[in-house]
């Protein structure tokens, strides 16, 4: 709740305080931003009778003086430039402008200087500057993300544009929480570690500015404290080191941890298809901003092209989010009896106390046949996708490779798919990678075989690009413990599972967030594999965690997280990734990353 | 959660730089001195500046007033005509919502026990629900006026201000109806209640008829003018939890119907010039001047 609840308070602060018609004005990001937790009728309530992008009104020369503007964007370049033309020429009657994060002052000077009609009246910083899609889950959009796969002299400045954002991303959710983290991060990733660096530094700058966070009235009071006892007993060395670990503790006690993890640790949990429900959509059709687009999906009625799937506005996705596809059937069509039971009581009207009741319970049915029907059209859709590819069975194989062990079956298995005419190109491609992922170094013949008959089989399939992948995400460059077999107790654990059996074959594969995730909770994050930054550090288990994963994060981790949370085991996870992935678009940052390291080398 | 105010370095900045500003903008000839506040304004203005950079050079005063210098300053016009109707709307609606409260008091005045027959307060209650009801339709066909048509930001905003009448006006038929059949069942339940105890009094008896035939027609009469309310309302309401309630989608589709809107616009003023009316008017044009010249050779000729 805290992300979302966060970024409607900053958006009511925003609208509250100003009487009258008002025109909101958004750029790209920010209309993500806000679209997710903010409704259009919510909107409407607050007076806000239109809603516009920075670019597209500057072309605009309709002057609506009796309209007060509310400008909400991030403070980049061409923002300013927007706000410079749109202030020079004011068609607004006011204008209030606020920034998703920190401006600098060369910007501010820059608007004050445009500013000559004087139409500002408030500059105001709010750190809305994350898409809050789930209570515990953001994301930031970035459309660069693939950037983060390659080495830094290949192109410097879109990596520091790429860090830039996440930087920008991680403070501002701090910001809203009010609350000052101790960073860690993975140790073998080059751009983690840059990452956690550069917010260490922001956020410290922060400190300095004494801007509000609570942690620090508490570290300030005991600092004065250490200096009062330095000057006035003057036995300074002694008493500061006795209080330091005072000072500590009182900190770590409070203090939330901000863990930055690599997406190439788990390179697994995004190849991997889905089965419950968002993260299914997701995989299957694609949810952006909380939007699933169904248009190309053949003829559906106009209204049902574009739905909308929020666990905030739908108590029913609430409910089923997290469930598997199985169980999903049987809830919607409980669903669907329970509406034909209303619709039919609705026909039969006979008296005119049941012509009442109908008039009055009119809005209620047409919401619920509104919801029953997205929800019955996205299950079809479903439906329909798993059929034509197959998936049952591919993905039967795929999480096989994912979770039990066994080369040598493996190998046949996959062989037996690669022949097999009705899979996909893309899902061949997936159980490749899979198989590549897991054994690596067991097998090279096979494998070349396997890389043959891929490409071979599959003509679009760009040469190298499995390769490309066991480079950034092999064995060597992997921390964590992905498939279980590196140290004796997860072997043990393996093993005692493989004789248990599991519920649903496919759904037994567990992110390796989910182990990361229960070492936190026991105090056993290893310092070697994920150290801290600068001289901080933490004795006891903090209460939140906010676990940041570079590359994207894929709906099967926000489920893990949120049923961590739901677990009550006292810490509480926040998630957020760069993206939000599926395994399309992990695999078209692969292509990204792998073209341009290709045409990098060529000129080099 | 944490913000940040920077409204007072912008307005230092602004003023700062406001400051600069107006000289230079004031006269032609102190363009040449920039940046130090030279020429036009105060003269003990100039004569510190001229101390402290002696370099500069001493630029005449300028008779211009230094006050023209906000170059046109923004006329904050009238707002548009329809911006008054939908503040009669809005009134309207609030009368409404008054008369609502008046209303409950009124139910809840009749429903307890009294001495009287009660027929003044079911007067009273009466009259109010055809205050409110006439209200309301009034408000929904005013409503009706606010539309507008063609792509423009003014029609986006109409069209929005529409919508938030809109759900108000349903709210409150809704918020009537719901007090109207409480009421109504209200009643019904006491008048079983007296019919019990009164049964040999055949008065009360006919009477209780009667009334039993006035309150169907009123609950007919009122879920009448709701539905009527509802159907003419339900194309403007926003559905909450629908893609249509979504800042993004709404603004797509502004994009797109302003790009529809131009290009069908573009195509009407192409078709317009290529248009028959035009082609044939030149051609009769050339015709008569060929006829002209023809005549004129002929009379020559013989």
């Amino acid at each position: 709740m805290v992300l979302v609840s966060a970024a409607r308070d900053y958006v009511n602060r925003m609208l509250q305080d100003i009487s009258g018609m008002k025109v909101l004005i958004l750029d790209s990001q920010t209309v993500s931003i806000v679209s997710v937790v903010y409704s259009q009728s919510e909107l409407l309530q607050k007076e806000v009778f239109l809603v516009e992008m920075v670019d597209s009104i500057s072309k605009s020369k309709e002057s609506m003086s009796h309209l007060k503007a509310v400008y909400f964007l991030r403070p980049t370049l061409e923002n300013i430039q927007h706000l410079r033309r749109q202030l020079a020429n004011p068609r607004f009657g006011e204008s209030h402008l606020f920034f998703s994060n920190m401006l600098k002052d060369t910007q501010i000077h820059i608007l004050a200087d445009s500013d000559e009609q004087e139409v500002v009246q408030q500059v105001q910083e709010y750190y809305a500057d994350f898409v809050a899609i789930d209570p515990y889950h953001f994301t930031l959009n970035i459309p660069s993300n693939h950037m983060y796969m390659l080495p830094a002299v290949v192109d410097p400045p879109g990596l520091q544009h790429l860090c830039d954002r996440i930087v920008d991303g991680i403070s501002a959710v701090f910001l809203a929480l009010k609350r000052r983290p101790v960073i860690r991060y993975q140790r073998t990733s080059d751009i983690a570690k840059r990452i956690a660096q550069e917010t260490s530094v922001k956020i410290c700058a922060l400190h300095v500015l004494s801007e509000p966070f609570i942690c620090s009235l508490k570290i300030t009071a005991v600092e004065k404290m250490i200096y009062l006892v330095n000057n006035s007993s003057g036995m300074q060395k002694l008493m500061y080191q006795q209080e330091s670990g005072l000072f500590d503790f009182r900190r770590t006690e409070m203090s939330p941890l901000l863990l930055i993890v690599d997406r190439r640790d788990d390179p697994v949990t995004p190849l991997l298809n889905q089965w419950t429900y968002q993260a299914m959509v997701h995989e299957l059709v694609g949810i952006h901003d909380n939007k699933v687009d169904l248009s190309s999906t053949g003829k559906l009625p106009k209204d049902q092209q574009e739905v909308v799937l929020s666990s905030e506005q739908d108590a029913f996705f609430k409910t089923n989010m997290y469930e598997n596809f199985g169980d999903i059937g049987m809830s919607i069509k409980r669903m669907v009896d329970d509406f034909q039971q209303v619709a039919k009581s609705n026909q039969n009207i006979q008296t005119i106390e049941d012509m009442a009741k109908f008039v009055d319970s009119y809005p209620e049915y047409r919401k619920m046949h509104g919801n029953v029907s997205k929800h019955v059209t996205l299950v079809t859709e479903m439906s329909k996708i798993v059929e034509e590819r197959r998936l049952m069975l591919v993905s039967e194989r795929e999480q096989d490779l994912a979770c039990n062990g066994g080369q040598v079956a493996a190998f046949e298995a996959v062989t037996n798919l690669l022949n097999n005419e009705s899979v996909s190109d893309i899902d061949r491609l997936r159980l490749v990678m899979l198989y590549a992922l897991r054994y690596e170094k067991e097998s090279p013949v096979q494998l070349m075989q396997l890389f043959n008959k891929l490409a071979s089989r599959s003509p679009k399939y760009k040469p190298g690009l499995v390769q490309f992948l066991l480079k950034q995400a092999g064995v060597d460059k992997r921390t964590g413990d992905l498939y279980g077999n590196r140290d004796l107790l997860n072997i043990a654990r393996n093993m005692a599972r493989g004789l248990k059996g599991v519920e649903n074959v496919y759904t037994q594969h567990q992110p390796l967030l989910f182990q990361t995730m229960e070492s936190i909770i026991k105090g056993r994050l290893r310092d070697v594999d994920y150290p801290f930054v600068g001289n901080h550090f933490q004795q006891g288990r903090p209460q939140d965690v906010v676990i940041f994963v570079v590359g994207g994060t894929t709906y099967e981790e926000s489920r893990s997280v949120a049923l961590q949370n739901a677990s009550n085991s006292g810490i509480r996870f926040i998630l957020g990734g760069s993206v939000v992935l599926n395994s399309k678009r992990f695999l078209k940052d692969l292509e990204e990353a792998q073209r341009i390291a290709k045409s990098s080398t060529n000129v080099v | 959660m944490a913000t940040r105010n920077r409204t007072l370095i912008f307005r230092k900045y602004r003023d700062a730089l406001k400051s600069v500003r107006v000289p230079t903008s004031s006269s032609p000839s102190t363009s040449s001195v920039r940046g130090g506040g030279g020429g036009g304004g105060p003269v003990i203005e100039l004569v510190s500046t001229s101390l402290l950079n002696p370099n500069r050079k001493y630029a005449p005063l300028s008779t211009e007033d230094p006050g023209n210098s906000s170059k046109g300053a923004l006329t904050v016009g009238l707002p548009p005509a329809w911006v008054d109707v939908s503040e009669e709307i809005a009134a309207n609606v609030q009368r409404a919502r008054t008369k609502m409260v008046e209303l409950a008091k009124a139910h809840a005045k009749a429903l307890m026990p009294s001495f009287g027959d009660g027929k003044e307060d079911q007067l009273t209650i009466e009259g109010l629900t055809q205050d409110i009801t006439g209200l309301l339709r009034k408000s929904e066909k005013q409503l009706k006026r606010l539309a507008a048509a063609g792509p423009s930001e003014d029609s986006n905003v109409r069209k929005n201000v529409q919508r938030s009448l809109a759900t108000d006006l349903q709210n409150l038929s809704m918020e009537l109806r719901k007090k109207q059949s409480t009421y109504l069942k209200c009643l019904r339940q006491q008048k079983e209640g007296q019919d019990g105890d009164d049964l040999e009094m055949n008065l009360n008896g006919g009477r209780s008829i009667i009334d039993d035939d006035n309150l169907d027609d009123m609950v007919v009469e009122s879920v009448n003018e709701l539905a009527q309310i509802m159907k003419d309302l339900s194309v403007l309401v926003i559905d909450q939890g629908t893609i249509v309630d979504r800042i993004d989608y709404n603004i797509q589709n502004v994009a797109t119907t302003v790009e529809e809107g131009l290009k069908q616009l573009q195509k009407a003023d192409r078709t317009q010039k290529r248009g028959g009316m035009v082609m044939c008017a030149t051609v009769l044009v050339i015709m008569c001047a060929v006829m002209l010249v023809l005549l004129i050779l002929k009379t020559i000729l013989f």
